[in-house]
């Protein structure tokens, strides 16, 4: 439940900057979550409703974007969206490091990040 | 002529605020590195579910290294001692990292830790992070390597249910393979699984009952 911890950032950050603002009342809060960090965007949710309560931050939309993972290869310099296991019996395709053209390891570049894009807020 | 307007107090307002939520972790790990670095220090974290064999595995670790060079371990465990209690009995610096129901190991508390010991001893210290196959990946620690523990006691399919914990592995261990046939659970088709996720990665079968595979892990963790 590591979603708690990053609920908490989100809050921390935003009230911080709403108090340094004085303004009173968030309306949006639009997140970019990457397709290898491993946060799951429902109970993300759940424990932002949660401990946004009584806060300048309650009633807000959480809005959700996920970024693509883009993984690079040192050996024969691909570079794009990353091999999935399509036959891992899961419920989604899961993403691998294995290079989809020349099959070593590559590096995950983009998708790696969990981030606050922007916020809207009202002063009063 | 100058003209202004000013919002008024129900404006609405849109700011980029561009901040990484991982950020805060990220740092303390660093810091965390640095002040390993400058003591000569590796740290290694052993992350794996409950029952992996985490503890026995870095006991046995211990026993091998604890006369070549000064060794700890840092025991992340959410509520008992009882996994410190177990490697203090070795007589190695032990610090237990309690996270009272917390469920991964973070930089903040590996920070303070690692305050707690006299590190111009040491070479190696074994982070145990906490049972949980999920959480521990997303908080980088600061260790050198990040060693990840399956058993053939939790089933076939324990690689492909937790994939991300693999992508950011540096070395793996099968571990309990003297139950494989028992379990009737294949450790090749476990370290088939692990190379579809990431192909370079080394991976060791091991058994803390008859030895097997210690050595080999003992000197994979030493050039690492």
């Amino acid at each position: 439940m590591h979603e708690l911890s990053i609920a908490s950032a989100v809050v921390d950050r935003v009230l911080e900057f709403l108090d340094a603002q004085d303004a009173k009342k968030l309306l949006t809060v639009r997140l970019a979550i990457g397709e290898l960090s491993h946060v799951e965007a429902d109970q993300l949710r759940f424990c932002y409703t949660a401990i946004t309560q009584e806060t300048a931050m309650e009633d807000s939309t959480l809005e959700i974007e996920c970024v693509a993972a883009v993984v690079e290869c040192p050996r024969c310099s691909y570079r794009g969206s990353p091999k999935y296991w399509e036959d891992a019996l899961c419920a989604a395709p899961i993403p691998t490091l294995e290079c989809p053209q020349c099959r070593g390891a590559v590096e995950p570049v983009e998708g790696n990040d969990c981030a606050i894009k922007t916020i809207q807020f009202v002063r009063d | 002529m100058i003209q202004t307007i000013e919002a008024s107090p129900d404006e609405i307002y849109d700011i980029e605020l561009e901040h990484s939520l991982l950020e805060a972790n990220a740092r303390l790990a660093k810091e965390n590195r640095s002040l390993l670095d400058r003591h000569g220090v590796a740290a290694i974290d052993v992350m794996g579910a409950i029952g992996s064999g985490k503890t026995t595995l870095i006991g046995r670790l211990v026993e091998r290294l604890r006369d070549r060079f000064g060794v700890a371990v840092l025991n992340g465990d959410a509520t008992t001692s009882t996994d410190a209690d177990l490697i203090a009995g070795q007589n190695v610096p032990v610090v237990q990292i309690a996270t009272i129901n917390g469920c991964h190991l973070d930089a903040n508390l590996v920070g303070k830790a690692l305050r707690k010991i006299d590190l111009t001893q040491l070479k190696l210290i074994f982070i145990e992070n906490i049972g949980n196959l999920i959480c521990p990946a997303e908080f980088p620690l600061g260790s050198k390597a990040r060693l990840v523990v399956v058993s053939v006691t939790e089933g076939q399919y324990m690689v492909r249910k937790h994939p991300h914990m693999f992508l950011g592995a540096d070395l793996v261990v099968i571990n309990k393979v003297d139950l494989a046939t028992a379990m009737e659970v294949s450790v090749d088709d476990l370290i088939a699984d692990v190379h579809k996720l990431k192909p370079d990665i080394e991976v060791v079968p091991t058994s803390c009952k008859n030895g097997l595979g210690l050595e080999e892990l003992t000197k994979s963790l030493l050039a690492m």
